[in-house]
């Protein structure tokens, strides 16, 4: 009996001669150790009651995750007047979709902002990636002389930058993308904390014999590139398109620090200055089909919906993303 | 890294003449602009201003030790318990939904911090007929490191985690199951086998953590407390600062040198943190 649980793996000697002081006492020998072996399995387990303590404890920390979201959406669908009488509930005396139904009126500020956060974001996850994938390729490649000189470059950056300044000037003043749509996306392309990332992706994914035999078939590096390493990189390629199109859409400061006219608003920028400046409500009056009257403030609801709308292809797509995000993070990670 | 140079200079503006080789106005003004020395940092620790700026590196350093340790113990706390939890399912969706904050923008939670705590607000609805004075958090500054704390805690604990869960996945089950025939509780198999594992990482996350402590979550600072005057005094950061230097009117060369501090601060830390890391177990430096 010892001998068939050493084939199965499972134990060793010191637990072997424990079962076996056991098995001379107990009754039939066979039920005994298999009742052992599902007890030394359970024996790494966490106690039933502390098992069971923290589960309730992380439901409920999870539901207090939830509710900010939970408190925005409730807001967007209470009818106006509840909002105003009762202020903002859990669970609001009145429904009502009304602020939606103004929400995509043609030529609204949301719209423009909408068009301009899509253009970004797709256009903002291409360059990252090519960038990033062209850029740690090569660090990837042993017989590449200066390599070390890169790598450091790249990630000297993560450690040193000239600081707020020195990113308006360049931006404003050199390379003069304020008040277009390329400062919604530009700045932000080239992060060296994904060039690291996928360079160890390259290493770990890419063996060198793959290359070689590749060369020795003939192959130039740019067939090299393109035909067998690419392939291979989209995992860890997806992982950055994935983190820089949700970078890119949650982006916020370089729509403040950019952009003034109100056209090339990104979707976060007009929300945050929604709530907060009521001046810029009644100058754009004409394009928020949400007010009434121009002296009022647009309405409360109005503004939640504008807020649910920016975050909800997020929480929609999340759930079929979410295992790549972990996965991707859980790759750099890991190996690096 | 202009702006480096920035730093340096009494920034003047200088047009180009017309047959200059630098067209640019910007870079031709700053050739020309003559060179101060530390004229610029002087600025921040003027008497009239060594009190404001005292007060917004206090606030930028708390923060950024209080998010250090809170952050580092809750991440690695929810990740051993969603790696022991038997139900493997609820595991992975409580996951997932500690995950999901990370991707929602900060204005998203600047709109919660109003609906929750504006005067006609959640917390205000509830606490109000209970008896209690209602609160209005744009005007008590008292509420505010308790607000970052949680919007940080919030967003980051389930994206923090990720990597520590991964790292204790890579532990042999072998070396828990030697130690609980030895008889060592859960508790102690944490101490001396998941903490050990886990030291790499925290090591090297934190001296990158330490690079940053001048630094500070711009988006964060900024959209929460929603401009409001009254609490600047603990809102502020000294990020926020260089950015309403530079909105202001004073010379360029005093924002620059203000934001190239936390950067070069930051950098020496980073490499006497490293260095001591090294003496100590060379195998955890980042370089």
């Amino acid at each position: 009996m010892a001998g068939r649980c050493f084939d199965a793996g499972m134990m060793d000697a010191s637990m072997a001669a424990k079962v076996f002081s056991f098995i001379s006492v107990k009754g039939d020998p066979d039920m005994d150790i298999l009742k052992r072996k599902k007890k030394q399995r359970d024996m790494l387990a966490l106690p039933a009651g502390v098992n069971a303590f923290f589960t309730v404890l992380l439901g409920i920390l999870c539901i207090l995750t939830l509710i900010p979201i939970y408190v925005i959406v409730i807001s967007s669908i209470t009818s106006e007047s509840a909002l105003a009488a009762d202020g903002y509930r859990l669970w609001p005396r009145e429904f009502s979709t009304r602020a939606y139904n103004f929400l995509f009126a043609r030529g609204s500020i949301v719209v423009t902002s909408y068009q301009n956060t899509i253009i970004a974001t797709v256009a903002g996850t291409i360059i990252t990636v090519l960038m990033v994938g062209l850029y740690a390729y090569p660090l990837a490649r042993p017989n590449f002389k200066f390599r070390n000189f890169f790598t450091f470059y790249a990630f000297f950056t993560m450690l040193f930058s000239g600081g707020l300044v020195s990113y308006y000037m360049v931006t404003r003043h050199i390379l003069r993308i304020q008040n277009t749509l390329l400062a919604l996306f530009l700045p932000s392309s080239f992060s060296p904390f994904w060039v690291l990332v996928m360079r160890t992706f390259y290493k770990s994914n890419v063996p060198s014999e793959l290359i070689e035999a590749a060369r020795i078939d003939g192959a130039n590096e740019w067939q090299t590139l393109f035909r067998i390493v690419m392939p291979l990189a989209v995992p860890g390629l997806a992982t950055v398109a994935l983190f820089s199109a949700v970078g890119l859409w949650n982006n916020f400061f370089n729509c403040l620090l950019l952009v003034d006219e109100a056209k090339y608003y990104s979707l976060q920028f007009t929300i945050y200055t929604t709530l907060n400046n009521i001046r810029f409500l009644l100058e754009n009056a004409d394009k928020m089909p949400g007010i009434v009257n121009i002296a009022e403030l647009p309405s409360q609801t109005f503004r939640m919906a504008m807020v649910v709308v920016t975050i909800g292809p997020i929480v929609v797509a999340y759930p079929f993303f979410q295992r790549y995000f972990v996965r991707g993070l859980t790759i750099g990670a890991l190996k690096g | 890294m202009p702006g480096i140079i920035l730093a340096f200079k009494d920034y003047k503006l200088v047009k180009p003449p017309a047959d200059a080789l630098i067209k640019n106005t910007f870079i031709h003004s700053l050739i020309k602009s003559p060179w101060v020395g530390l004229n610029n940092f002087k600025y921040l620790i003027l008497p009239t201003n060594i009190n404001v700026t005292l007060t917004y590196l206090r606030n930028t350093v708390l923060y950024n030790l209080l998010f250090m340790v809170v952050g580092l113990v809750l991440s690695v706390a929810l990740a051993v318990i969603i790696f022991e939890l038997k139900n493997r399912f609820l595991a992975k969706v409580y996951h997932s939904i500690f995950f999901l904050p990370f991707f929602i923008s900060w204005i998203v939670v600047a709109y919660v911090v109003y609906a929750l705590g504006s005067f006609n607000g959640i917390i205000n609805n509830f606490i109000v007929p209970l008896g209690y004075a209602p609160i209005e958090v744009y005007k008590q500054k008292i509420a505010w490191p308790f607000i970052f704390l949680l919007a940080n805690i919030w967003k980051y604990t389930g994206n923090g985690s990720i990597i520590y869960l991964a790292t204790i996945t890579t532990i042999e089950r072998e070396l828990y199951e030697a130690a609980a025939i030895d008889g060592a509780g859960k508790w102690k198999q944490f101490l001396h086998i998941t903490l050990p594992h886990l030291t790499p990482v925290i090591v090297l996350l934190q001296i990158l953590a330490v690079g940053r402590i001048l630094g500070s979550d711009f988006d964060m600072f900024y959209t929460l407390p929603n401009g409001s005057a009254f609490v600047k005094d603990v809102t502020y950061t000294l990020d926020i600062f260089v950015y309403t230097m530079l909105y202001s009117s004073l010379p360029l060369g005093y924002p620059a040198a203000a934001a190239l501090v936390p950067s070069v601060f930051g950098f020496v830390l980073i490499l006497i943190t490293n260095a001591i890391v090294r003496k100590v177990r060379p195998e955890m430096a980042l370089f």
